[in-house]
């Protein structure tokens, strides 16, 4: 894969939780460290009289990395759009660190400028800028949004390129990238604004499994770096062995959440069970 | 045909030049608040803009040019011909050139726009730095033909007075009775006017194409 350094080992990444928040240079006092990054009360989503998020209540650790998983349809990219408002919720709140916004009151511009800040997106389809070059994919916002110099942007642009194995394509424009080269260029991007949370919507569902292999790759090692990350995802191995937390969806509602190794091999409800094998004889 | 006969049309290219040019250059501007008012989120100014334009494209070339130069020009305020050309044939430029960046923005992913709401890019950035010059790449084939459509289109201001191109083979067939050779060499104006345009619009196309490989 073009100069990655990375590779899928097996097992749990060898990382605690503390010494994940010691790599982010987050406080590792135990108190402060046990307050959630990001918590999400009663929120719900309604399109007509469509109930597509019921109430979903939400705490993710700083550091956690959290799968969501589901049929089609369970109200999964619905959530994660409706944490960084890109599809505003109707109903509940959503908190991330010090920003709190309510559904039931129209978020101002600056309010949301703030929210999105802290928030970092991967889409399914990559949505990068096929007419800018990749260097400058990466470093638009930095200038825009965080109002870094081009140098600046561009420095970071660089590291953040070399760390997912991509130095090498910087100049070259985005068509001209494997899917899984523009996956991994549109993580570099959304990584470059700082983000303290990183939101994945199946990013390696419209890759072939080897190509999805390389993003998956990219993922585990950033999650190694200590990043809170919520993954949507139909890749059973990563929700198993890369995530702290699985949690199922189902009908726009929470059905089970836990461990990862307690949800995947031992799952306690019955639809959580039919579920998963449904998933596994596919 | 004489030489003096050739320049007596060779006269009337700079006018259509200038009224192509200036009202595709009206156009061109006016339509980008235009399209903005038609994809505006306030109700009222959606529909106005949307009126408007039907309006504007809804009645001929020629009536527009009478109902400014003969029903405006005569009672309201005095317009040259030229000007009046130029104005009811920047009108209907503006609103078409509105439906061309309106099909263009169509075409552009959502994706794009909810990349440009996540990384926090701002309106004007995700307008001037993402939509606009993909748009931009889009709507160059669509505006290239309509400019040359406009250029043909502009043979309406002969019915006013300006003496373009059309106008002045008009006057030369009536003088020396030779229509057929006088408009043939004419029409052959036309056709030289286009090649350019044309032309310039397949590189420009091929270049971005090349550029942006998608
Ligand atoms: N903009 C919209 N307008 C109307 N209905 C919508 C809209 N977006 C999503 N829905 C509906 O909301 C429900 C949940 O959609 P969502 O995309 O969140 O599901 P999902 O769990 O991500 O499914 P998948 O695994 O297929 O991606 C679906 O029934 C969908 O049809
Ligand atoms: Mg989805």
């Amino acid at each position: 894969m073009d100069g990655a350094v990375l590779h899928l080992g097996s097992g749990k990444p060898t990382m605690t939780e503390d010494d994940a928040l010691a790599a982010k240079g987050a406080p590792s006092e135990k108190g402060q460290a046990r307050k959630p990054l990001i918590k999400l009360d009663k929120l719900s989503k309604h399109y007509g009289n469509h109930t597509v998020l019921d109430g979903i209540d939400l705490e993710v650790m700083p550091g956690e990395v959290l799968a969501i998983i589901g049929p089609s349809g369970s109200g999964k990219s619905t959530l994660l759009r409706c944490i960084n408002y890109l599809e505003p919720p109707d109903g509940g709140h959503v908190t991330i660190g010090d920003i709190s916004l309510n559904a039931a009151a129209a978020a101002g511009r600056s309010e949301l400028s703030t929210l999105r800040r802290s928030v970092g997106m991967v889409f399914q389809s990559f949505n990068l800028f096929p007419h800018m070059t990749v260097l400058r994919n990466v470093s638009l916002a930095q200038e825009r949004a965080l109002g870094r110099s081009r140098k600046n942007a561009d420095e970071r642009s660089m590291q953040l390129l070399s760390r997912v194995g991509l130095a090498d394509k910087a100049e070259q424009f985005p068509g001209r990238c494997s899917g899984g080269q523009q996956q991994r260029i549109a993580i570099a991007r959304a990584l470059a604004l700082d983000p303290d949370v990183m939101l994945f919507d199946e990013p390696t569902s419209a890759l072939d499994p080897e190509l999805g292999l390389e993003v998956l790759a990219v993922m585990r090692e950033l999650a190694e770096t200590g990043m809170t990350m919520i993954v949507v995802t139909h890749e059973m191995s990563f929700a198993e062995n890369v995530s702290d937390t699985v949690m199922i969806m189902a009908d726009g509602k929470i059905i089970e959440k836990g461990p990862s190794q307690d949800v995947m091999r031992n799952p306690q409800q019955e639809r959580t069970k039919r579920f998963l094998r449904a998933v596994h004889d596919r | 045909m004489s030489t003096a006969d050739l320049f007596a049309i060779l006269r009337g290219l700079p006018w259509t030049v200038a009224l192509t040019l200036g009202a595709f250059l009206a156009g061109a501007v006016l339509g980008v608040p235009l399209v903005a008012a038609r994809q505006s989120r306030i109700l009222p100014v959606r529909f106005v803009a949307m009126i408007f334009i039907q309006i504007v494209r809804g009645i001929p070339p020629i009536l527009w040019l009478f109902i400014i130069f003969f029903g405006l020009g005569m009672s309201v305020f005095p317009i040259s011909p030229f000007n009046a050309a130029i104005a009811g044939l920047g009108l209907i430029a503006a609103a078409n050139m509105a439906e061309i960046y309106r099909g263009a923005l169509a075409s552009i992913h959502f994706g794009q726009w909810e990349a440009s709401l996540a990384l926090n890019l701002g309106r004007w950035s995700t307008l001037t730095d993402v939509v606009a010059p993909q748009a931009f790449r889009v709507a160059l084939p669509s505006a290239a033909s309509y400019l040359i459509g406009l250029m043909k289109e502009t043979a309406v201001a002969s019915t006013i007075g300006v003496s373009e191109l059309a106008f002045q083979g008009n006057q030369l067939s009536q003088l020396t009775f030779r229509g057929l050779e006088v408009f043939a060499l004419v029409g052959m104006f036309y056709i030289l006017l286009s090649l350019p345009v044309a032309w310039l619009s397949r590189v420009a196309d091929s270049y971005l194409q090349a550029k942006v490989a998608r």
